[in-house]
This record gives C-alpha cells, sequence and structure tokens, in this order.
C-alpha cells in the first residue's frame, strides 16, 4: 500500500522495560513473553491512518543496555520521533528517564516528538511508580505521556498513533520542514504508483521505496 | 526480578516435547514447504559417512583428551588449518575448541577458581544477567526451562565472568556465547573458554591461525553474495526482514563457508573501520558541541 507520509520511530529505555515487546504488540497484534533479548537494534513498521492519509511508521528498537549506547545513539538521528519507555514496576527505570532524554537531545533533531510510556501497567499491584509521577515528569519536559501494556494491549496502538497525530499536527502548522530528511519524514506518493519500474515484489509494494 | 516474582506474569511453561527439533536442539521454526526432511536418505548416508571419516582423522590428529595436539599443532599448522576449514565434528568441538583457544591450558592452571568465584563472590551485575537468562535461546531444549539446568548453568557463568573481568563485567548479548559453549561442555570448561575468547589466553596455541574480525566479514558477505539476486530485488522493510531470516540452502556450511574462504578481504578493510570510527567520532563530538553550546 502506498503512503502519503512516512515518519521514522525510535524506541528508546532501559534494558527489559518491553520495548521489543511494544513493537510487536504494535506490529504483529501479539504478546510473546519469551523472546531473544535485543542486541543492537530491531524493526518494524506498520501502516496507520491519520485523516484519511495512510502513514507508515517505520520503527527501529534499541537495546537498552548502557554498553550499547554508542550504536543507538546513531539511529536517532533522523527520527521523528521516539517512545521512551519505562517499567513501572521498577523505579530505577524511572530514574534513569532524564539521562535518556538527554541523549535524545544532544542527537536527535529539536522538533523530534517524544512520547513517554510507563510500560506493564498491567502489573499495578507491583507498581512502583505512580502515574502522577509519570504526568508529572512528562509535562516538564514537554512529552506527551501514557501508561500502557504491552502484554494486554492497552494502549499501545494509541501510544504509536498520538505521536504519529503530533508529528502530522507540526506538518500541517508548519513546524517541521517535511523536505529536510533530518526530520525523519518521508513523503510518498500517494498515486497508485503500483508500476514502479523493475520492482519485483507484491504490488502492495508500491510506493515503499525507502531507507 | 521478574523471575522470581513472576508467578502471576508470564508462565511459558515446558514445551511440548513432540515439537520438532533440530540437530542442535533448537525448537524448529514453522516455515512452510522446504523441509530438510526432504532429503534424499543417500546423502545422509554419505554425510554420516564423511563424519565418521573426520572423526577418525581428528581423533589421532589430537591423541587421547588432546594430549598428542600441541605437538601436531606446532609441526603441521597448514593440516590443522585445513581440517578446521573442513569443519571440526560435533562430537570432538567442545574438546577442540579448548585445545585451539588454550583455555584447556587456563583451567589447569586455575584449580579451583571457578568454583570461588560462582559459590562466594558476588557480582553487581547479577540482576542484569538474571533479567536476560529467560531472553537467551528461548528456543533452545536446554535453556527453555525455568530455572532449569540449563538457565542455571548460563547464570553461574555469567555471573563468574562478571566478577573475573570487572571492568568489563556483563554486556548482553554475552549470554549467546556462553550459552552456545555450554552446549559443547561444562560449566567450568565453558566459563574458563569464554575467558579465553573474551580476554585472551596466556598462550594460544593456534595464535597464528587466528581470523578474528575478518572471517565474520567474509562469511557476512559470502551470505550477501549467495543471496544477492534475491535481495536487491526487495523493498527496504522486506529486505530487513531477509537478513535476518536467510533461506536454509544458503546456510549449509558446505556451500557457505568454501565461498567465505574464497573472499579475499584486503587491508581496505581496516582502512575503513578506521575511516568509520573517525567519522563516527567527529559526528559525535560535534553533536555534543551543540548540547554544550
Amino acid at each position: 500500500m502506498s503512503y502519503a507520509y512516512l515518519f521514522k520511530y525510535i524506541i528508546i529505555g532501559d534494558t527489559g522495560v518491553g520495548k521489543s515487546c511494544l513493537l510487536l504488540q504494535f506490529t504483529d497484534k501479539r504478546f510473546q513473553p519469551v523472546h531473544d533479548l535485543t542486541i543492537g537494534v530491531e524493526f518494524g513498521a506498520r501502516m496507520i491512518t491519520i485523516e484519511n492519509k495512510p502513514i507508515k511508521l517505520q520503527i527501529w528498537d534499541t537495546a537498552g543496555q548502557e554498553s550499547f549506547r554508542s550504536i543507538t545513539r546513531s539511529y536517532y538521528r533522523g527520527a521523528a520521533g521516539a517512545l521512551l519507555v519505562y517499567d513501572i514496576t521498577r523505579r530505577e527505570t524511572f530514574n534513569h528517564l532524564a539521562s535518556w532524554l538527554e541523549d535524545a537531545r544532544q542527537h536527535a533533531n529539536a522538533n523530534m516528538t517524544v512520547m513517554l510510556i510507563g510500560n506493564k501497567c498491567d502489573l499495578s499491584h507491583r507498581r512502583a511508580v505512580s502515574t502522577e509521577e509519570g504526568e508529572q515528569f512528562a509535562k516538564e519536559h514537554g512529552l506527551i505521556f501514557m501508561e500502557a501494556s504491552a502484554k494486554t494491549a492497552q494502549n499501545v496502538e494509541e501510544a504509536f498513533i498520538s505521536t504519529a497525530e503530533k508529528i502530522y499536527k507540526k506538518i500541517q502548522d508548519g513546524v517541521i520542514d517535511i523536505s529536510n530528511e533530518s526530520y525523519g519524514i518521508k513523503i510518498g506518493h500517494e498515486t497508485h504508483t503500483t508500476s514502479s519500474g523493475g520492482r519485483d515484489g507484491t504490488s502492495s509494494q508500491a510506493g515503499s521505496c525507502c531507507s | 526480578m521478574e523471575r522470581r516474582r513472576g508467578i502471576d506474569d508470564y508462565e511459558p511453561g515446558p514445551v511440548p516435547p513432540q515439537r520438532p527439533l533440530d540437530r542442535f536442539g533448537f525448537i524448529k521454526q514453522e516455515v512452510g514447504g522446504s523441509t530438510p526432511e526432504g532429503l534424499p536418505k543417500s546423502r545422509l548416508v554419505a554425510d554420516y559417512e564423511r563424519e565418521a571419516r573426520r572423526v577418525r582423522k581428528w581423533r589421532k590428529m589430537i591423541g587421547v583428551g588432546g594430549s598428542d595436539w600441541k605437538h601436531y599443532a606446532r609441526r603441521k599448522p597448514h593440516v590443522v588449518k585445513r581440517r578446521i576449514r573442513k569443519g571440526i565434528p560435533d562430537c570432538l568441538r567442545g574438546l577442540v575448541w579448548q585445545l585451539i583457544s588454550g583455555s584447556r591450558d587456563l583451567l589447569l592452571m586455575n584449580p579451583g577458581v571457578y568454583e570461588q568465584l560462582v559459590i562466594y563472590e558476588t557480582s553487581a551485575s547479577e540482576l542484569d544477567i538474571i533479567r536476560d537468562i529467560s531472553r537467551t535461546f528461548p528456543s533452545h531444549v536446554f535453556f527453555q526451562q525455568r530455572h532449569g539446568p540449563g538457565q542455571r548453568s548460563l547464570y553461574n557463568v555469567l555471573k563468574a565472568y562478571s566478577v573475573f573481568d570487572r571492568d568489563v563485567g556483563y554486556v548482553q548479548g554475552m549470554g549467546f556465547l556462553a550459552g552456545l559453549l555450554l552446549l559443547y561442555m561444562s560449566e567450568e570448561d565453558a566459563f574458563w573458554l569464554l575467558v579465553a575468547l573474551l580476554k585472551g589466553a596466556v598462550h594460544a596455541p593456534m595464535e597464528g591461525l587466528y581470523q578474528g574480525v575478518k572471517i565474520v566479514f567474509k562469511v557476512g558477505l559470502a551470505l550477501l553474495k549467495y543471496c544477492h539476486e534475491d535481495l536487491i530485488k526487495l523493498s527496504f522493510e522486506k529486505l530487513i526482514h531477509a537478513l535476518r531470516n536467510f533461506p536454509e540452502d544458503a546456510m549449509d556450511p558446505d556451500t557457505l563457508l568454501p565461498m567465505a574462504y574464497s573472499i579475499k578481504v584486503s587491508r581496505s578493510l581496516e582502512d575503513s573501520k578506521d575511516e568509520y570510527e573517525k567519522q563516527n567520532r567527529k559526528h559525535i563530538q560535534s553533536t555534543e558541541l551543540i548540547g554544550k553550546a
């Protein structure tokens, strides 16, 4: 399927907070409790619709451990949106948010939209960070905020989509210069370009000439 | 500490034993169609006989328990190299890896050290390691059982290493290395081999034959070359998927490795690496400057 815009996302946050599970829940609508830990980066993509415009989300999922920061840092460049994830049952993952934001501020473009996600909200009996604290942090740093659960899918869809809505609004308002690729947005050919020369895939491939 | 509290959490439980495994013990992914069961029986017999011949040659070469190994490697390094490239027989890999790396010597020089590290020492990385244990080879029979012998051994080796090499500690990804070793040898042997691989042995008998990162590149390039025709047709997203899921025929070592060995990686690899690192540094420095401004 062709798209009007392509938004590049990056998912960041401490190890074990559920970054890969959020991505899998969003792209495949399933929860996989047992999966390989992420080394370096992983990738996922999905189409969504905003104001009747097809938008493709291209999502880079990163390794959380400190040792991999030098690798993951290079993925901030050219990201339109970031999902910054912590685990509501592990206080330290919340305490580290500031250092993640610092990384983002240093390596991403200043107009990157950041969504703060308090994941694992299904485990409310083990909660170590209150919803208000999450809200407060988001407010102080100008982030959108949601608590979500990759396990139950609660708010997962919403988190990815409202980030896209915010980005879309920035485009409409002229805050983002879409001709500049470092903002992490690409314009697709919305017209029916099924006959893209030489590409041998299915017709759904048309227009996904992104890299 | 999800693992201990995780009763109400996800509980993967043992996978039904009838799930088919590959010959290394991984649960087979249901990939439609191309199953290796389709191989003609004659080929399997030929493979089996070839492996048996190799085992006999290798046993002769290394001697009982590896006693002749050093002597042989000094006298005929080219033969050793050729045989390694043809493939170390699976049943001897555990022993041969220890001999080649020099980890066997480390073990003999440090009696009781591993036990000390496992039982008495504590590591700052313990929680990090625990969090990753169930995320390491979750589709392997030996590691999938929660708190099973596989997971316990993996934890011990990783914890011991993080104490032994405190500067490095525990880094994600080590588990896949240690886990693979544990499929071939005891905990203590695996620990010393991990040490030899990550820190280097006192004296590795095969040092002159080490290929280092070059062989990693060669195998990678061979894979790309083998699948080139298919890969260049793909869109970006399909490409990413394809690069993680190479077809089975591409991964056949008898096809892939000769191809990898034939690829010449020149000095320019080192130059490219230097250039990349220089650029990366420059980028990081410039963004840091901007950040401070």
